[in-house]
């Protein structure tokens, strides 16, 4: 794996999107392709990318939170 | 600020309440699943924890300290990753702390801030902007296939594209003084 494809992995583990299904939890594919220092790199990158997101959110909500709320939701 | 204001409301079933304790919470709960980060999908897990707070809440009694709700959240996080860590067999790199979590102060929202950030945001070029906003928009509910094809962009395009406005953002926050975290800009 290139280092830029490692990167791209990284920015889709970062996100808040995990997949649906029936088990209670849904890992990011893209997380099981990448080596501890990638998944260290997604985490902080994550954690990053949070407080950023809930700024710009009208109610201060991060992705994670709305995926949360999503699925209390449905 | 103790979060158990919310508590009453979070257990009646006010998503709202539960929405506003979530933008509190998460960033303490996240920050103790750190040691595992390795080992196990945090981000999978950390939902998973935050969901599981959001049943119990009706039936959770406060011990009269604050923020129970938080601890309790950074407890089934912990309990979580654990069960996850010994299903498959993984080994944290860093040994795990078994003590019981002390509870962070919450974050706090600075309306500043908040403020600068959009203004950085509203500087954004193009096609950066649109997959900041795109992944934004659908809030952990499309995968980054699903935003791309909807800006009508390949995969890598549009990972390229959310990198960098990521970085654009932590420049211009930066030149205004700002200094968030350096992982924005790496």
């Amino acid at each position: 794996m290139t280092a830029e494809e490692q990167e791209l992995l990284i920015e889709q583990v970062a996100g808040a999107w995990r997949p649906e299904g029936d088990d209670e939890l849904h890992y990011h594919k893209a997380w099981h392709d990448l080596d501890a220092a990638g998944r260290a790199r997604a985490y902080e990158l994550a954690r990053a990318l949070r407080p950023l997101e809930a700024a710009l959110d009208p109610d201060g909500l991060s992705t994670t939170a709305r995926a949360v709320l999503a699925k209390i939701r449905t | 600020m103790d979060l158990d204001v919310y508590h009453p409301m979070i257990a009646a079933g006010d998503t709202v309440a539960f929405g506003r304790w979530l933008a509190g919470a998460e960033p303490t709960v996240r920050l103790t699943l750190r040691s595992f980060a390795t080992v196990i999908d945090v981000e999978a897990v950390l939902q998973e924890s935050l969901l599981r707070v959001w049943q119990v809440a009706p039936r959770f009694v406060p011990d009269g300290r604050e923020n129970g709700l938080l601890r309790l959240a950074i407890r089934i996080g912990r309990n979580l990753a654990v069960s996850e860590v010994r299903r498959t067999k993984a080994r944290p790199a860093d040994p795990i702390d078994e003590r019981e979590p002390e509870a962070p102060e919450p974050a706090v929202s600075d309306p500043l801030l908040r403020k600068q950030i959009a203004d950085c945001r509203d500087k954004l070029p193009g096609k950066p902007r649109e997959a900041l906003d795109a992944r934004l928009a659908a809030a952990g509910g499309e995968d980054d296939d699903a935003l791309a094809a909807s800006l009508n962009m390949r995969l890598n395009t549009f990972l390229q594209n959310f990198t960098r406005a990521r970085k654009l953002l932590a420049d211009c926050l930066k030149r205004a003084g700002i200094s968030l975290d350096a992982e924005l800009g790496s």
